[in-house]
């Protein structure tokens, strides 16, 4: 749920990486942390990861980015990621709650191909919690891992995880690389400005005002 | 849904919030959404509010959650007590939470009556 300050003239956007364990959403967010940190002049607020001691996402990888003004308004984008292991379905829930755009970070493994669907299953089902669908928020996918020699680890084609994951959708995707950096930028900057397009034609353009 | 907050709204509540801190003694005051994002503020505060408000809304979701497990409905207090600042988290509404920092000479039990004072002030503006 983006939040619109008419007094401040800010607009804030949530923005979640979903996705089965290890595809990489942590991964995703680290890379694009590292590179505000070097290409901007302006101080980034700090990565803010709750983890495990082996690493693994316990609740939410968190840090929120300015991306200079539209119509007037300084937009703020929230970028969270979600604990991608079944166990923590609780948590994983409640990072859902006020989304409005979202990174599916599917697994290109071949082996991975389940869990990609499952995990896929898993967010409808998380949407609902919160009373909302997919048709309710923007979504894009990433095909992660595509740097990997399929001659040492099978990958899965980008064509089957397209009719697995987004034949009915058909929303757009990217086969991406979260290790090397291969289109990570490119994912998060068009899912930012499908997300703020959406949020500005439904809230200022409307002019529709809710008052809570 | 997305929301909208009005310029008089801001305003409103943020004065409610400055009146607040200037009776209590309390350093500072954010109002968050569930979802994490900061709504009003007052004070001075030099860490990023940004985070502190996605904090705040997963530790009170994280809480809930814990007290549903244990079919409780919710905790009435959720305190973190530190050397020198101490928080509390308030929800004001069901969408709503209202995080304040103090210090921890003040008394937590009058701070308390004064944040359940401000629920209606601040309800009455905003609507629940």
């Amino acid at each position: 749920m983006a939040i619109v300050n008419l007094k401040d003239k800010t607009i804030q956007i949530k923005i979640v990486y979903y996705g089965p364990g290890r595809s990489g959403k942590t991964t995703n967010l680290e890379f694009i942390h590292n590179k505000l940190q070097q290409n901007r002049n302006q101080q980034i607020s700090k990565l803010v990861s709750i983890d495990t001691k082996g690493d693994r996402t316990l609740f939410f990888d968190f840090f929120p980015v300015s991306l200079g003004k539209i119509n007037g308004f300084d937009l703020k984008l929230k970028l969270y990621t979600t604990p991608g292991q079944v166990k923590y379905e609780a948590t994983r829930r409640l990072v859902l709650k006020g989304v409005d755009g979202l990174v599916f970070v599917a697994d290109s493994l071949a082996s991975r191909q389940e869990a990609n669907l499952e995990s896929f299953e898993n967010l409808k089902g998380n949407l609902l919690y919160h009373k909302q669908s997919l048709s309710d928020v923007k979504l894009i996918f990433q095909w992660n891992k595509r740097d990997i020699d399929e001659n040492m680890i099978p990958l899965s084609p980008v064509e089957d995880m397209q009719k697995l994951l987004n034949s009915e959708l058909n929303v757009q995707s990217f086969s991406a690389s979260a290790v090397s950096g291969m289109n990570v930028l490119k994912t998060v900057n068009y899912i930012s400005k499908e997300t703020v397009r959406s949020v500005i034609e439904k809230t200022i353009l409307n002019k529709h005002k809710i008052n809570n | 849904m997305n929301t909208v907050i009005r310029e008089d709204v801001v305003i409103k509540v943020e004065k409610i919030l400055q009146d607040f801190i200037d009776e209590s003694g309390a350093t500072y005051a954010l109002i968050t959404d569930m979802g994490g994002n900061p709504l009003f503020t007052a004070g001075e505060e030099d860490f990023d509010v940004d985070t502190l408000a996605a904090l705040s809304a997963a530790n009170y979701a994280t809480t809930k959650e814990i007290a549903n497990l244990i079919k409780e409905d919710n905790f009435s207090l959720l305190f973190h007590r530190g050397n020198n600042e101490n928080v509390h988290f308030a929800k004001i509404t069901q969408d709503i939470l209202m995080i304040v920092l103090f210090k921890p000479f003040l008394s937590l039990g009058l701070l308390r009556l004064k944040i359940n004072s401000l629920q209606q002030k601040i309800i009455s503006i905003i609507g629940d």
